[in-house]
């Protein structure tokens, strides 16, 4: 190899490694906490009001970590993600399978399914604060409405949307009812299930951190409110910037890779 | 009896047999709720002030508009027309949103989806930005702006802005390359490929951002609203539940939910089924 | 050949680093070619050996550094009308219709809209679309796509057509006639063509002159004529044609050399 080759191909592999992966989320990450420093100091007149720097988030961060709320609110909030997600979840799984099975049950849930997934969940937290007053109960109800309802609804179509074909191949193979359902529909509605969760998963997260700031629960949501009723603007940045890295966690390495998953193994693709 | 099952088989004709199947089916679930809703006014199983009867749900409608001078005076925004007031200052928030959000998205969406290693960088930007969009710039945007018009407007505006950028950004990156060495072969510019190529070819991308962003912008609008506004539906809600005056609140989500539903199904589903199906195009989810 | 050199090619050599390990690929060495007018040259070779890099580097999608390159005269810097170019992939836009697909090279050269209607039509004609031109691409089949991908760049007239194994991707029964349509459409047009492909037979029945390459880094590895009247063309004639059976079998001989010359290694 010449001397101009192995210029190139070192050049080239610096290339590679500063547009792709890790390397250029690195160059990332540093070049915008660069620019936010850079932005904060000499751009905004009043930075620990409008835009404080990262290193007072930092600082912020280190604050409320030694005197435990940080943790204590994360906790606060995933497990209230964690139980209304799950529950709505789990409950809507089946409830979408029995409703889906029949045609015309299937028919006549559809639209009022459809109805109420598109009513949003945050829309309905000032009847709920009605009812059950600005308390925990308030906040999960809101949450398991919101991941409930996108999960029945793609659960319903999704065993509508499984050929025919398929159930009556394997009624003539001798498949009982409890068979059809066990081997044809569940695995073919399996990718609206995965789909389905994502969105539920999606929604509920956002009405958690909405129902926290307005029922005034402990937790991520509440931590951002009150920064801004405290005017420490850090906190706000900080719970933000934790809002959606959990999201990106979450999304990136547990939902996607689900849905992508059962979508490929099945080779089916949604719509 | 012919009469009748003649004027069946028209409808039958007209409306087509599985739609209208499918319509009164659909219709069951609903009916039988405002059957049981009807029925707990007069069984009063819960309060008034926990379920409003639908009269009193009807009767907000009037009681909101009740000062207000006209129909003139509602476009207006006159003081005194409560309701008309609080879906137009919504409303006016989505559109004034969008029509200055989707332009820009387009525009930026298409400068670094063209270019590789922007859009490299910028992916994570838009992945953040989507993540952390909506409900959670509540309190900063309130720190910014202060309660009222301009914070709700920077909620629904943000939202709507990462989304087309990001979708208007991953469309262009999924355009074949041939389509756009084609038309420079044949003399077009730097222009006629983004006009001819990269943005129909992100269209349909572009407009699934503009649901996404219609679905989760209206819902973080409403949270923002209820949070850090002083006017709009989720305002009303908000301030009418601290009121308990219940039959304003269901009388609110309603609204939200079907001006929701109806700019849904009768603007963007028509667009995106127009362009898909009509230059067989299918965009998948990335 | 009569006529002038429409393309001029010198020298002209190319490297590139690879995608995934950077080291950096030989892709030609040493090209020299003419393409004259009216003339129709085939290139083949086995896959990889830098056939389709020549073809993007005169379509000036590549950049080369050794070497020149020119189309009538004119040193090629960046994609250009004169030279027009049918890919292997269907390159005609999903969201234009058959007619405005085809009109589209016009309509960036700003042609006035009623010649551009005229010339289409004809085009359209030509290519056997009559009747489809309000179609959108999804809703004909593969072999009418590569009709209008040809028919497009026909319409804007270039100095010479570039294409890149342009039936590789349709079924053999419509590559069949979509070659005996090509031999038809040159005839009536005369167009200088630069052809790639890597079907010895589809490189003898078209070329008048079938360039052989080499196995990378390419080169040119024989020329061989093809002096057959472009009238005797025709699949159900060519078949028991004596010199298209010899050209044939020769260029076969030359690129299955190439292709075994790999054991060796």
């Amino acid at each position: 190899m010449t001397s101009i080759d192995l210029q190139q191909t070192r050049r080239f592999r610096w290339k590679k490694f500063a547009t792709e992966g890790a390397g250029r989320l690195i160059i990332f990450l540093v070049g915008s906490v660069i620019l936010w420093a850079l932005i904060s100091a000499f751009l905004i007149e009043r930075p620990d009001r409008y835009l404080p720097s990262p290193l007072s988030v930092v600082l912020s961060s280190a604050d409320m970590l030694y005197k435990g709320s940080l943790l204590s609110f994360y906790s606060d909030t995933l497990t209230r993600l964690l139980f209304g997600g799950a529950v709505g979840i789990l409950i809507g799984i089946p409830v979408g399978l029995a409703l889906g099975l029949n045609r015309t049950v299937a028919d006549m849930f559809y639209p009022l399914m459809n109805f109420f997934q598109s009513v949003s969940g945050i829309a309905i937290f000032p009847i709920i604060v009605i009812w059950f007053g600005n308390s925990d109960t308030t906040v999960l109800i809101v949450v398991l409405y919101t991941s409930f309802f996108p999960i029945t609804f793609n659960v319903l179509s999704g065993v509508r949307a499984v050929p025919v074909r398929y159930i009556q191949a394997a009624r003539t193979l001798g498949a009982s009812r409890l068979q059809v359902v066990r081997d044809v529909l569940l695995p073919g509605a399996m990718p609206s299930i995965a789909v389905g969760t994502r969105l539920s998963v999606g929604f509920a997260w956002r009405a958690v951190i909405a129902g926290e700031m307005l029922a005034g629960r402990p937790g991520l949501g509440n931590m951002i409110f009150s920064g801004q009723e405290l005017d420490n603007s850090a906190q706000i940045i900080l719970g933000m910037v934790m809002i959606g890295i959990t999201w990106i966690v979450l999304d990136h390495y547990l939902l996607r890779p689900l849905e992508a998953d059962t979508i490929e193994r099945w080779g089916l693709v949604q719509r | 009896m012919t009469a009748i099952s003649e004027f069946s088989i028209a409808i039958q004709r007209r409306v087509g047999r599985q739609r209208l199947r499918r319509g009164i089916l659909g219709s069951i679930p609903f009916i039988f709720i405002i059957f049981l809703w009807e029925l707990n006014t007069y069984f009063v199983w819960y309060e008034p002030i926990e379920i409003p009867p639908i009269a009193d749900v009807w009767g907000a409608i009037f009681f909101m508009q009740s000062d207000c001078p006209g129909l003139v005076a509602a476009f207006q925004l006159h003081n005194d027309c409560q309701l008309s007031n609080n879906i137009m200052s919504s409303v006016g928030r989505v559109i004034l949103a969008a029509v200055v959000g989707i332009p820009f998205g387009i525009a930026f969406g298409i400068l670094a989806g063209i270019n590789r290693t922007i859009s490299g960088y910028l992916e994570p930007v838009g992945i953040f930005m989507n993540s952390v969009s909506g409900i959670a710039w509540i309190p900063l945007a309130i720190v910014w702006f202060g309660v009222g018009w301009e914070t709700t407007l920077f909620i629904m505006l943000n939202t709507i802005f990462w989304l087309i950028f990001f979708n208007t950004m991953m469309g262009v990156r999924a355009v074949p390359k041939v389509l756009v060495h084609g038309v420079q072969t044949l003399g077009g510019s730097r222009f006629d490929t983004i006009w001819n190529v990269y943005l129909p070819g992100a269209m349909p991308s572009i407009i699934t951002g503009m649901r996404m962003s219609l679905a989760f912008g209206w819902r973080a609008l409403i949270a923002a609203e209820m949070i850090g506004g002083d006017s709009g539906l989720g305002f009303m809600i908000f301030v009418s539940a601290v009121e308990f005056k219940t039959e304003e609140v269901f009388l609110g989500v309603i609204l939200i939910s079907l001006i929701y539903l109806m700019s849904d199904r009768w603007l963007l589903v028509p667009l995106e089924k127009w362009t898909i199906e009509r230059w067989g195009l299918v965009w998948k989810p990335t | 050949m009569s006529g002038e050199a429409k393309l001029i090619i010198q020298d002209l050599c190319h490297h590139y680093p690879d995608e995934y390990t950077g080291q950096s690929v030989h892709a030609l060495e040493g090209i020299n070619l003419q393409v004259y007018e009216n003339e129709f040259v085939a290139i083949v070779g086995p896959s990889g050996c830098g056939k389709t890099t020549l073809l993007n580097i005169v379509a000036g999608l590549l950049p080369y550094r050794e070497g020149r390159a020119m189309v009538d005269g004119v040193e090629i810097r960046g994609p250009g009308p004169d030279r027009g170019v049918v890919f292997q992939e269907h390159a005609i836009l999903p969201w234009r219709t058959v007619a405005r697909n085809i009109g589209h090279g016009l309509e960036l050269q700003r042609v006035p809209k009623e010649e551009t209607r005229r010339r289409v039509q004809e085009y359209i004609d030509l290519v056997g679309l009559t009747g489809f031109e309000n179609r959108y691409p999804h809703e004909l089949s593969g072999g009418m796509k590569q009709r209008v991908a040809v028919a497009r760049t026909l319409c804007a007239d270039p100095v010479i057509m570039l294409m890149d194994e342009p039936f590789a991707a349709v079924d053999a029964q419509t590559r069949i006639t979509l070659q005996d349509e090509l031999n038809r459409i040159v005839m009536a047009t005369h167009k200088t063509i630069l052809f790639i492909t890597h079907s010895v037979e589809e490189a003898a029945f078209l070329g008048d002159r079938c360039i052989v390459f080499s196995r990378r880094p390419g080169r040119i590895k024989t020329e061989i004529k093809i002096d057959i009247p472009r009238e005797q063309r025709v699949w159900k004639e060519m078949g028991t044609n004596p010199k298209f059976t010899e050209a044939r079998d020769q260029i076969l001989h030359l690129v299955r050399q190439e292709v075994t010359s790999d054991d060796e290694h």
